[in-house]
């Protein structure tokens, strides 16, 4: 799984890279606005380390943001899981929320708490919180009655074990739901880095635009890509451990 | 112990479609009954109701019993996340476990008590999930097609041993089976649709118990009053 996620992630960036290529060799474009593949791999040995740095430090802020966004998620989600008003209030107030685009209060973010890291941490937590408590809410609140039944019937049933059954029953698209809002925690980070923070990869993408240097942009998006690609493929050998330890 | 239900009225919820029409029916004492009737004629539905997971539109179900009936279904799981005998150990209660060795042997699970609910054939399921319910302390159980997949001769030897096992609860068998019903039960409702009448008919059944020959000529009278009454 984390391997084939590597070379779907290689496969594309190939392909984009080629097809950057093709349209600056038909067009004629200078180096200056795409660079040749020798200006790539010059700047790449130039930047690499200096880039692994920065990504590792947006992963890292990334990585916290989304821990504290799936376990609020999972706190919300098994709270507002009921058919009650506060399990209504719950979803209606998900689905409106999630409707806005929450990058758009970045910067109030930035000027409230400054441009370190607890606006970067906030804005990939929020960024990717709201997709992840839809899904969850959505599998709380969905019942199992094949599994269920014999529980309610015979008076067993607790919410603990409601939330373990359906949390069971479930378990790929949970781990689905958590790989896929890497991407957001990931995607939010760099957005906030590239809005305004003084660190992380979203941040020498920022340098690199003012100097209008594609080579290190797509270095950058090289290095976004490969840890990023690790990271989920490893959250998804995590899932398939838990479903493995669980049922065994 | 006495079920009976009175007048009951009831159409499914957003249909147009009439399921019960003042239907009437009782059950009077222990025994193994029988629900019997086409599909789609409210079998399961009437179950439902006298269970209280449906609301009748009209009519009232009376159980004079200390605790309510209980349902169970052969679309039912157990968890997987552990082995069918630690489910089994959980949810017996203590004063039950010699009676859940015996129906475990009896129903011819004891090899397969390490293996998963996801393991077992379609027949096996079925059984663990009777085992499970008949642990409980109930007095009246609702088998809605409980031992469809399991083949006949095992089925034959379950329902014996249940009726010698548990002669003062009150089963209520639902079945498609018409050999079945006319062997094993006491008592037969057939539902015949609310718009014939009566809407449901009693048919006498054989009520066959353990070690007892079984009269062929009387099982195919049994048989012949329950397609008449169909």
């Amino acid at each position: 799984m984390l391997h084939r996620r590597i070379y779907q992630f290689l496969l594309i960036y190939a392909l984009g890279l080629a097809g950057l290529l093709a349209i600056k060799y038909a067009v004629g474009l200078s180096d200056y606005v795409i660079p040749g593949a020798t200006a790539l791999w010059r700047t790449a040995g130039e930047v690499i380390g200096r880039y692994s740095g920065d990504v590792l430090d947006t992963l890292g802020v990334a990585v916290v943001g989304q821990v504290v966004s799936v376990l609020l998620a999972l706190t919300i989600g098994i709270l507002g899981r009921r058919t009650t008003w506060f399990g209504s209030f719950i979803k209606v107030a998900a689905y409106n929320v999630q409707a806005y685009p929450i990058v758009a209060i970045a910067p109030i973010i930035f000027i409230l708490l400054g441009d370190g890291f607890l606006s970067r941490l906030l804005i990939a937590a929020m960024i990717c919180y709201f997709p992840l408590l839809l899904a969850v809410v959505g599998i709380m609140s969905e019942p199992v009655p094949a599994v269920e039944h014999f529980y309610r019937q015979t008076g067993r049933m607790r919410w603990q074990l409601e939330v373990k059954i359906r949390a069971f029953e479930n378990l790929s698209k949970l781990t689905t739901v958590i790989a896929g809002s890497a991407t957001l925690a990931m995607a939010g980070t760099i957005v906030a880095e590239f809005i305004a923070a003084g660190a992380g990869i979203g941040y020498s993408i920022r340098i690199a635009l003012y100097q209008s240097d594609l080579a290190k942009i797509l270095v950058a998006l090289f290095m976004i890509g490969i840890t990023l690609s690790v990271y989920q493929g490893l959250l998804e050998w995590l899932g398939q451990v838990v479903k493995r330890v669980w049922a065994r | 112990m006495q079920l009976t239900c009175r007048h009951i009225h009831f159409r499914h919820p957003g249909t147009d479609k009439l399921l019960f029409d003042d239907l009437n029916l009782h059950f009077k004492g222990p025994g193994f009954h029988a629900f019997f009737g086409p599909s789609g004629v409210g079998k399961s539905s009437l179950a439902h109701i006298i269970t209280g997971r449906l609301k009748a539109d009209g009519g009232e179900v009376h159980f004079d019993g200390a605790r309510p009936p209980l349902y169970t279904h052969n679309q039912e799981r157990l968890p997987d996340w552990s082995g069918i005998g630690r489910h089994l150990e959980r949810i017996t209660p203590a004063a039950a476990m010699e009676k859940k060795n015996t129906l475990v042997e009896v129903f011819g699970l004891s090899s397969l008590l390490k293996h998963r609910f996801s393991q077992l054939s379609l027949g096996q399921q079925n059984r663990i999930n009777l085992v499970r319910y008949l642990v409980q302390d109930f007095q009246v159980l609702i088998m809605d097609e409980s031992l469809a997949n399991v083949d006949e001769q095992m089925r034959g030897r379950i329902l014996l041993t249940m009726k010698a096992m548990f002669p003062e609860a009150l089963f209520i068998y639902i079945s498609h089976n018409v050999v079945e019903v006319a062997t094993y039960c006491r008592w037969i409702w057939v539902l015949r649709g609310w718009e014939k009448a009566p809407p449901a008919v009693l048919v006498q059944g054989r009520d066959q118990l353990s070690g007892q020959g079984l009269d062929r000529q009387g099982l195919e009278r049994t048989m012949l009053e329950i397609m008449n009454a169909a």
